[in-house]
């Protein structure tokens, strides 16, 4: 965000103490006339005059606001159901604003300010999801009270206790609680809650998160889940199935613009309330769970039974469809006490779950209806009953039409009147700026219901070293109820049936939502709408395996790393166990239920680990090692270059090439690369690596991009306009890699701009560490110099400050941007709008190392001519993608698509 | 092979008795030859039977094994001649059927000519349902009998179309307890049509002419449904005396409506009164109910109400899907219940804004049966001329026309004192 851009506004630093004892530093916008800027504005938006201080990486700490907070602006939201009630809230996060020389230059440059693109600023933040359980409602209350929630955060200097406004709070609400306990509220928080219709929250949720999250909705097969992406523009009309006690069908045209046309009374309360009277169970999930272990055949009468067990297939119906859903009950001598409560529970279950599929396909049908999602306490994740409706809606249709669930359909009510209030400003996000992100206590809780919030940092280390002694057992493989075949009988048998034994929503986790307003598409992609980032499909469970094994063996040296980055310290060494075992107990999450977090990719996996690094305040693991390569390389830096410079063009475009190639052998990330360092010395590895480099290599477009770079005959090429460097590893990898490549684009006249990560990851550079490495490197060489003067990477301060803006900008510049990411892969559709402006103008793309070129974006077109270079430095990946072997190199050059 | 064939003659079939009677015996007054007397629908729960008599040779103590009420036409049929008759039993007593298929010697009459013989010298009868092919080992052992199979849906559509076209008083409508009867014109606004067979399990059959149908959908909530649950909640020991319970109830205590929800307002705003159920069942879970706290009558009657809606809803469903405007509702669930009948009503009119009106069949549980009886005539069509032609002569024929003009009279005055 750009300050500058929002008259007049205060600007004050405040220094914030964080659990750590360290000092850190936060912009804080003071309250000013701008609230009236603001209101004066179009459309509808969170107050900026009171901006955040967030926590640092603590998912669950408390967002801390000033006072100044506008009291008509609420960030909670409730649906309070008859079992269950969620919970949204909403902390506020801005990215300290680094308003430095290199990015105003940049903006310059790019032509980039706020009020260009957008007319007012987003509010960045993070979206929570809760839940509890009704009967325990002052587990709720406290929760709320806790956080503060319903007087907008927590005031760590304990202001808003003289904010005199807060008596006349209101809290959006929705559900049948919201009526019930509204005295409650009054009493225990001095809060109203506002009454919202359910159904337009439901539908608001529903519009939200299809419109938002990208991988929200998923089809239920036979235990499967596979998700769906939803094309933004061709959502409406849909048909929306809310299961609570009762059954709604709503057809949903657009935003606001809803019917409900159908429903029916055999729904949720149906199952329960006969199912307690059938089988004496007291909790809906009692019964669920008990439906597990059930074998319907004894209970329903299959056409089997009234065929001799054939199948009627002239009508098509086989010999285990259900005729008669308790029809084998009649003909026996039998009392109720002589039929199994599990065979009654999942007969009822399949009663239930097939007419509802059912009804809602003649819908869906009735109104030319091409998508139906299912949602409601009825399903709550269980697999079983998700693929009982999946497969009554393929069987009634067959398989024209396809049920979908979604993710977070738990929180369409409580998101929904979270929408409603009028100033969130979240109207129009878009799914390229929410960031979805599991917090450690993910795999253990499964996202489901939250005891006390955790205070800070010690306190979720403490549980978790708590939770590791009981853990064990948690996260040890749950066993699978024993397959039986003919038991499932019915419609060709859903065989998910065991899939968990944890009935709930288990099987999924809902994360913390970041909001960051400042992410953006990237415009170069060829086709965005049909993007996937990752090569690797991990769908396939022996790929998964790998990977998961890859990581654990890696994890004992990255967790040296971090302790040791920190100084290696009693409390870094306890923060490094505490990381170890969420990480561990993700990991076995993902691997007992891929699914569980969204459609899962290589590229998650590793960006979930470095998140997880950051959960545990290792800001920078890789830190001292990355300085020491810096160093090291920087060092033979000028020796190099002296070397090119004495090459023809032709022969110095190969070497620059080779040298990229070679010097992307260093990558911790990198099992095999971490054994080498054992053995030498960077820069013998480097010169032993360069050695090596025999043309052709295993993709080997190198020809093609010679002629397009120098041309063949005495054609000259025009040079590119501008390039794109997305640089990879520290060390040799950037100094003795990339940047001769960028000196050699620079001298033809070619803009560049380095793209690095915004935050660490492995040992990558990151865009805050590099102008202090090109300035370095600017010492040994003119071209960098005036190139990075250009890019205002640095400041020459021999140069009159007169003479500076006229020459510097005239000469071609070399700029550094933050792509937006903290991993060691990127995904195009989010990335940092800094990015997405110097886009603008490039023709040229140069994809560097395996996260970026590889395990991403390897099969990914671009509108502009694109290079990929990378060393593979994985056995399995080499002969996977490349069918080569490791150390094999890949130099693909694709002309701009189109 | 060539075969004598008996011939069916159907027409001039008429109901015989009033209009309240149930499953009323069919008058066959053209009918010259003494024809294949027995075709059994074998079903889930129920063994339908349809025979032909040339008179009334009931006696009082047959009648006990009929499960159900029709004695009255079969006890005073003033016209010999030709009789259908339509008798059910549970499936689980198939003994009693048998023993009753024993006791009136439908299979040993030694006049007969028109039992079709098979090849091995067995006795065929017709049968249809999914039973006939589960006792058809039972059959061949206890009476030597084969069953000839009749595929179901086949015999379920030919026993409508006869009823449709042939019977007149055989559809009507009932909404809030007032029945009224439905003409049938064949020739204009019969096809196509919505066969709604709601037995143990239901098939919603779309009907396009004479043998020329669809199934296109049905559910699994039926009958079996209602029964199997009700019985195993209440301790009731047959599907009548379920029935009979849910007379006194109230389900109010156990559904939960959406004047519950909203606090006895109507959720005007999408079109549901306070008296819609919301949730069947659904005022059980919050409470700390159990079933003995629970009175059988309400519990029969919920669970009625439940399954009689949702078979309504669906069919409304299917036929607007088919753009047809005729539902009719057949099978044995309905038993002539008001309660169900109002229900089903209820749901098609409410979900077709009163477009659609919900007819049924005064011999609902009999069409497979029947089906599966006129299916002998597969062979020869009914009324042709018999190409090889047995005993009986053309003068008999005539005979019959005689008596036929006698039995009309009998009937449209039968049928005027219904009317009034």
């Amino acid at each position: 965000m750009d300050t500058t851009s929002i008259p007049p506004k205060l600007k004050e630093e405040i220094k914030v103490e964080d659990e750590k004892g360290k000092d850190r530093e936060k912009d804080i916008i003071a309250p000013t006339t701008s609230t009236m800027i603001h209101r004066s504005s179009s459309r509808p938006q969170l107050d900026l005059s009171g901006a955040a201080i967030q926590g640092n990486f603590e998912e669950r700490d408390p967002a801390i606001l000033l006072p100044n907070q506008s009291d008509d602006i609420f960030h909670l939201a409730l649906d309070i159901g008859g079992s269950l009630i969620k919970l949204i809230y909403f902390s506020r996060h801005e990215d300290h604003l680094v308003d430095d020389k290199r990015k105003k230059t940049l903006k310059e440059r790019l032509g980039l300010s706020n009020g260009s693109r957008r007319s007012y600023p987003i509010l960045g933040g993070r979206l929570h999801f809760v839940k509890f359980e009704t009967r325990k409602i002052n587990e709720c209350l406290d929760f709320i009270h806790s956080k503060q929630l319903h007087r907008g955060g927590i005031d760590p200097r304990g202001w808003s206790s003289e904010a005199p406004n807060n008596d006349n709070a209101v809290i959006k609400a929705t559900g049948g609680g919201a009526y019930r306990f509204t005295d409650l509220f009054k009493e225990r928080l001095g809060v109203s809650l506002d009454k919202e219709d359910e159904m337009d929250c439901l539908v608001a949720g529903a519009n939200f998160l299809l419109k938002a999250i990208r991988h929200e909705a998923f089809t239920h097969m036979e235990g499967q889940k596979e998700f769906v992406q939803i094309d933004q523009n061709d959502l409406f009309p849909y048909l929306l199935v809310n299961i609570g006690s009762g059954v709604s069908m709503i057809k949903v045209d657009g935003d606001g613009s809803f019917e409900r046309v159908s429903g029916t009374n055999v729904g949720g309360g149906t199952y329960w309330g006969l199912g307690k009277l059938l089988t004496k169970c007291k909790s809906f999930d009692e019964l669920l769970e008990l439906s597990q272990r059930g074998d319907n055949k004894v209970i329903d009468m299959l056409v089997g039974d009234i065929y001799g067990g054939m199948d009627y297939s002239k009508i098509g119906l086989s010999a285990s469809t259900i005729a008669s859903s308790f029809g084998k009950t009649i003909s026996e001598n039998k009392e109720l006490e002589d039929y199994s409560p599990e065979d009654i529970s999942l007969s009822l279950l399949r009663m239930i779950s097939y007419n509802i599929g059912q009804i809602a396909y003649l819908n869906a049908l009735r109104f030319g209806l091409k998508r139906i999602f299912f949602g409601g306490f009825f399903i709550r994740g269980h697999a079983y009953t998700m693929d009982t409706i999946s497969f009554a809606v393929h069987f009634w249709s067959q398989g024209a039409a396809k049920a979908m669930f979604l993710r977070h359909e738990g929180f369409l009510g409580a998101l929904g009147a979270f929408m409603s209030y009028e100033k969130h400003g979240l109207d129009d996000l878009m799914a390229h700026q929410l960031v979805e992100r599991f917090p450690m206590g993910a795999p253990y809780v499964g996202g489901t219901i939250h005891g006390p919030p955790l205070a800070g940092l010690s306190e979720k280390i403490s549980w978790m070293e708590k939770f590791v002694q009981k853990g064990t057992e948690i996260l040890a493989p749950v066993p699978m109820a024993a397959p039986r075949t003919t038991g499932l009988g019915g419609f060709e048998s859903p065989s998910s049936k065991g899939n968990t034994l944890r009935s709930d929503d288990a099987a999924l986790n809902v994360g913390v939502l970041h909001l960051v307003p400042t992410l953006d598409v990237f415009p170069l992609l060829a086709d965005s709408r049909t993007y996937e980032p990752n090569t690797i499909d991990l769908s396939d469970h022996s790929e998964l395996e790998y990977w998961f094994t890859v990581l654990s063996e890696h994890l004992p040296d990255l967790v040296d790393k971090a302790v040791a980055s920190e100084g290696g310290t009693d409390d870094a060494k306890r923060r490094g166990d505490a990381f170890a075992r969420a990480f561990s107990a993700h990991l076995a999450r993902l691997m007992e239920e891929p699914a569980a977090y969204g459609k899962l990719g290589l590229a998650n996996l590793l960006e979930l680990r470095e998140e997880c690094l950051r959960e545990f305040q290792f800001v920078d693991a890789y830190r001292s090692i990355k300085q020491r390569e810096n160093e090291a390389s920087l060092a033979v830096l000028s020796d190099l270059l002296t070397e090119l410079d004495g090459m023809n063009e032709e022969s110095r475009l190969l070497a620059l090439i080779e040298g990229v190639l070679a010097a992307n052998i260093f990558d911790w990330g990198s099992r095999a690369c971490v054994e080498l360092y054992h053995k030498g010395t960077i820069i013998e590895i480097y010169r032993m690596s360069r050695k090596k480099m025999q043309r052709p290599w295993q993709v080997d477009d190198y020809d093609l991009f010679k002629e397009r770079m120098l041309g063949s005959g005495d054609k000259k090429p025009r040079p590119h306009k501008r390039a794109l460097l997305f640089v990879d590893n520290s060390g040799a990898d950037i100094v003795l890699g990339m940047l001769p490549l960028a000196r050699e684009l620079l001298r033809r006249g070619t803009e560049v701009v380095l793209v690095a990560n915004s935050l660490p990851a492995l040992n990558d550079v990151t865009a805050m560490e590099l102008p202090e490495i090109v300035a370095e490197a600017a010492k040994h060489c003119d071209i960098l110099r005036k190139a990075a003067e250009a890019g205002g990477l640095l400041v020459d301060a021999m140069t009159n400050i007169q003479d500076l803006s006229k020459d510097s900008l005239s000469s071609t510049p070399l700029m550094v941007v933050e792509n937006g990411c903290g991993s060691p892969c990127i995904d195009f559709r989010q990335v940092s709008s800094e990015l997405a402006a110097a886009a603008k103008d490039a023709d040229l793309i140069i994809l560097e190392g395996m996260g970026r070129a590889l395990h991403t974006n390897f099969n990914e077109r671009f509108k502009c001519d694109t290079l990929k270079l990378a060393m593979v430095k994985n056995q399995r990946l080499a002969e996977k993608l490349i069918k080569g072997k490791i150390y094999d190199s890949v130099c693909r050059y694709e002309a701009a698509a189109g | 092979m060539v075969r004598s064939m008996p011939h069916l003659d159907v027409s001039g079939a008429a109901i015989h008795g009033n209009s309240e009677d149930r499953d009323p015996a069919i008058l066959l007054p053209n009918q010259s030859d003494n024809i294949s007397h027995l075709a059994l629908d074998i079903g889930g729960s129920l063994i339908k039977l349809v025979y032909f008599s040339r008179q009334d040779n009931l006696v009082d103590a047959d009648k006990t094994l009929l499960g159900v009420s029709n004695d009255s036409s079969i006890s005073s049929c003033p016209i010999t001649g030709g009789m259908l008759h339509f008798v059910k039993f549970e499936s689980w007593k198939i003994d009693d059927c048998l023993q009753f298929i024993q006791s009136k010697q439908l299979l040993r009459r030694s006049d007969s000519l028109s039992e079709i013989q098979n090849n091995a010298g067995n006795v065929l009868i017709k049968a249809t349902g999914g039973g006939a092919y589960a006792y058809a080992d039972l059959f061949k052992d206890k009476f030597g009998v084969c069953l000839d199979k009749e595929d179901e849906m086949d015999c379920l559509v030919a026993g409508a179309n006869f009823l449709l076209k042939a019977i007149r008083y055989e559809v009507f409508t009932h909404i809030e307890g007032q029945k009224e009867f439905v003409q049938i014109d064949p020739k204009e606004d019969l096809f196509p049509y919505l066969l709604v067979n709601i037995g143990s399990g239901v098939s919603i059959i779309k009907v396009n002419g004479d043998g020329s149908y669809e199934r296109v959908s049905g559910t699994h909530l039926g009958g079996g449904t209602y029964c199997g649950q009700g019985m195993a909640m209440t301790g009731c020991e047959s599907f009548d005396e379920l029935i009979e319970l849910s007379q006194q109830g109230d389900n109010t205590p156990i559904d939960l409506l959406v004047g519950d929800i909203y606090g006895g307002g109507d959720y005007s705003k999408i079109g549901l009164s306070a008296s819609t159920i919301a949730s069947s069942f659904g005022k059980i879970m919050p409470g700390k109910k159990k079933l003995k706290d629970c009175r059988p009558e309400d519990i029969s009657l919920s669970l009625l109400r439940m399954i009689s809606y949702n078979i309504g809803q669906i069919a409304y469903l299917n036929a607007c899907r088919y753009g047809i405007k005729r539902i009719y509702f057949g099978g044995f669930f309905i038993r002539g219940n008001a309660y169900t009948m109002n229900t089903i009503s209820f749901a098609i009119r409410y979900w077709s804004k009163g477009a659609a009106e919900a007819m049924f069949l005064r011999h609902e549980g009999f069409l497979g049966a029947l089906g599966a009886f006129l299916s002998c005539e597969k062979q020869i069509p009914v009324g042709a001329p018999q190409s090889i032609s047995n005993a009986k002569g053309g003068g008999f024929k005539k005979a019959y026309h005689l008596k036929f003009k006698r039995f009309c009279t009998k009937i449209s005055s039968v049928m005027q004192r219904s009317r009034s």
